[in-house]
């Protein structure tokens, strides 16, 4: 027993030490660069919370924040409730609905690059087919920039999210609605419920815990996301879809602001531990029974 | 009288269905189009949807050092690069998380499944605010433009949840199994790469494929760390097309397409596998 507990710590030590190495270490090394004084990457010594000061006081900052918001809050929302639409509907049995489980899959896998490339020319300012179609059936007069204009620019990077993001989400909520016991469903119809009571009083309570669940997911998954707005717009124009993640990275490699960048980066630290504490709260009953096995 | 049977329904799902069909293939199609038409058919707008007279021309101009388009990148050594990282780091990955994978659900020590726990948390921390250290870590270990400094970068990304894949479908194969290869005189290490891994392949076929697809696509860490045009990957080649103000697109179409195809290749054949991780991993973000 005592030689199995050195065999497993032996085969465990790789993984923990990646992750202390690459993942850990890395995040303590910007909470303690967060409080020292760098001046073009040369630091200085203690500088108390100056650093997030000096963030606070950046006009940027506040459109940041706003812009995070509607990234995050607006993507989730929109990205849940267009997933649970397709997701009923993929939950028909049928030979199509069959097919498309499968194919609904590729915006998912496809590199953000490769997304990002795709739509940034379907929404160009000039050739895009998206603002050509809309000038030449008349709905507008003339052809919309849609990633040029700061008032659209962030609910256009938002859509593109759903596009990449609401598949898996409704793939999770179809296997769900799918697994919910048909005895249930039949005994509603028998009581004459109409398909829109039987969405609302059998399949809703019974996915209730996957609804929550995929919905506090897709708040980490779209904080995670950085190359689709950072190819897309790089946080233009004139900082009209900068968010945190685009702000980090512009901060810390275009403009060498290492002070500014890593008080940005245990902001953004702390609100995903926020949201991880929320996933951690939700899944509590799974996570203990996963311990008894 | 059931809904299912009447007329009306089956027009609703197939029309509901051909719209989602068209949402999600549109975007991706039209830029792969794009790469077989010319610079003169993409200069007439509207631009039509099938090319008129196709060309390879896009591809051949990426592929050929003295065009102009093939000088700026050396897109087969791009390719080179993308392969080196993604498969190095699915080969490590797959390695250490069958060890620790093994450990985690076979033996029995202080602070598993904390441990277990702890490593699925991180794997929720991983985005913009590790940029910069990780910058500032690499290049205090020399590894900053490095081939190697990525693959142990990726490699450490990706072990958590491979390690926990491997770890829930080994918990399911009957620890009877090992025991009486373990009776029969086999020791442990002899039982679990002859008894159990056999029965685990398609779990580590589904932690090689996920690790693949996220190596092979990852850009944010690649575009910090690697400098010079030699050690470039496939993702950071396609982004540099942002950069020139151009309507090229057909370039634009024909690297997207070949940062894409390993994707798709990966996807349509290792469907199967790819969703069944997909279900599990979801579940733990």
């Amino acid at each position: 027993m005592q030689n199995d507990r050195f065999l497993a710590y032996f085969m465990i030590l790789p993984v923990v030490a990646a992750v202390l190495a690459f993942v850990i270490g890395p995040t303590y090394n910007v909470a303690t660069l967060s409080l020292t004084q760098v001046v073009m990457g040369q630091e200085r010594g203690f500088g108390g919370l100056d650093n997030f000061r000096a963030l606070a006081a950046d006009p940027v900052f506040w459109t940041v924040m706003k812009n995070t918001a509607i990234w995050i809050v607006g993507g989730t929302v929109l990205c849940v409730t267009v997933g649970l639409g397709v997701g009923t509907f993929l939950a028909v049995d049928s030979r199509l609905t069959t097919s498309l489980r499968v194919l609904i899959l590729l915006p998912w896998v496809l590199p953000d690059v490769v997304t990002a490339m795709a739509w940034k020319w379907m929404l160009h300012g000039q050739v895009g087919i998206i603002g050509q179609q809309l000038a030449a059936t008349g709905l507008t007069d003339e052809t919309i920039s849609f990633l040029g204009d700061p008032d659209l620019v962030m609910w256009t990077l938002v859509v593109v999210l759903i596009w990449r993001k609401m598949p898996l989400v409704a793939l999770i909520l179809c296997a769900a609605i799918r697994s919910v016991p048909d005895d249930q469903l039949e005994a509603a119809r028998m009581d004459g419920a109409t398909a829109f009571e039987r969405f609302r009083f059998v399949i809703l309570p019974n996915i209730a815990f996957s609804l929550t669940a995929v919905t506090v997911i897709s708040m980490i998954w779209i904080t995670a996301e950085f190359a689709l707005p950072w190819i897309m717009t790089g946080g233009g124009p004139a900082n009209a879809s900068q968010i945190m993640a685009t702000y980090i990275y512009q901060q810390s490699f275009e403009f060498f602001n290492w002070g500014v960048a890593s008080a940005m980066s245990v902001v953004n630290l702390v609100m995903l531990a926020a949201i991880v504490g929320l996933y951690l709260y939700i899944n509590r009953r799974s996570w203990a029974s996963e311990g008894d096995k | 009288m059931n809904e299912t049977s009447r007329p009306w329904y089956w027009i609703g799902l197939s029309l509901i269905g051909c719209v989602i069909a068209i949402y999600v293939l549109f975007p991706v199609f039209w830029l792969f189009l794009a790469s077989f038409k010319t610079q003169a058919e993409l200069a007439k707008l509207p631009v039509a949807f099938w090319p008129e007279s196709p060309t390879l021309e896009a591809y051949t101009a990426l592929f050929s050092p003295t065009h102009q388009k093939g000088q700026l990148l050396d897109w087969p050594g791009l390719i080179g690069n993308s392969f080196f990282v993604a498969v190095t780091s699915t080969i490590l990955v797959v390695f250490f998380g069958t060890l620790a994978g093994y450990a985690f659900a076979r033996l029995s020590f202080p602070g598993r499944d904390l441990i277990l726990g702890g490593l699925l948390i991180s794997r929720m921390f991983q985005g913009a605010a590790l940029l910069l250290p990780t910058y500032r870590l690499m290049n205090m270990l020399g590894l900053q433009d490095s081939l190697i400094g990525l693959v142990l970068l990726y490699s450490a990304f990706g072990l958590p949840f491979a390690t926990w894949i491997i770890a829930s479908s080994l918990r399911e194969i009957p620890r009877e199994l090992e025991e009486s290869a373990m009776m029969d005189g086999a020791t442990r290490l002899q039982s679990m790469v002859m008894v159990v891994l056999p029965l685990a392949t398609p779990a580590l076929i589904t932690a090689a494929m996920w690790h693949f697809v996220g190596a092979w696509s990852e850009f944010a860490f690649a575009s910090i760390l690697l400098e010079s045009n030699e050690n470039k990957t496939v993702t950071i080649g396609l982004a540099s097309f942002v950069e020139l103000f151009t309507l090229e697109f057909q370039y634009v179409g024909a690297a997207a397409t070949i940062v894409a195809l390993p994707i798709m290749l990966v996807f349509f054949f290792g469907q199967r596998y790819f969703t069944r991780g997909l279900l599990a991993g979801a579940v733990k973000g």
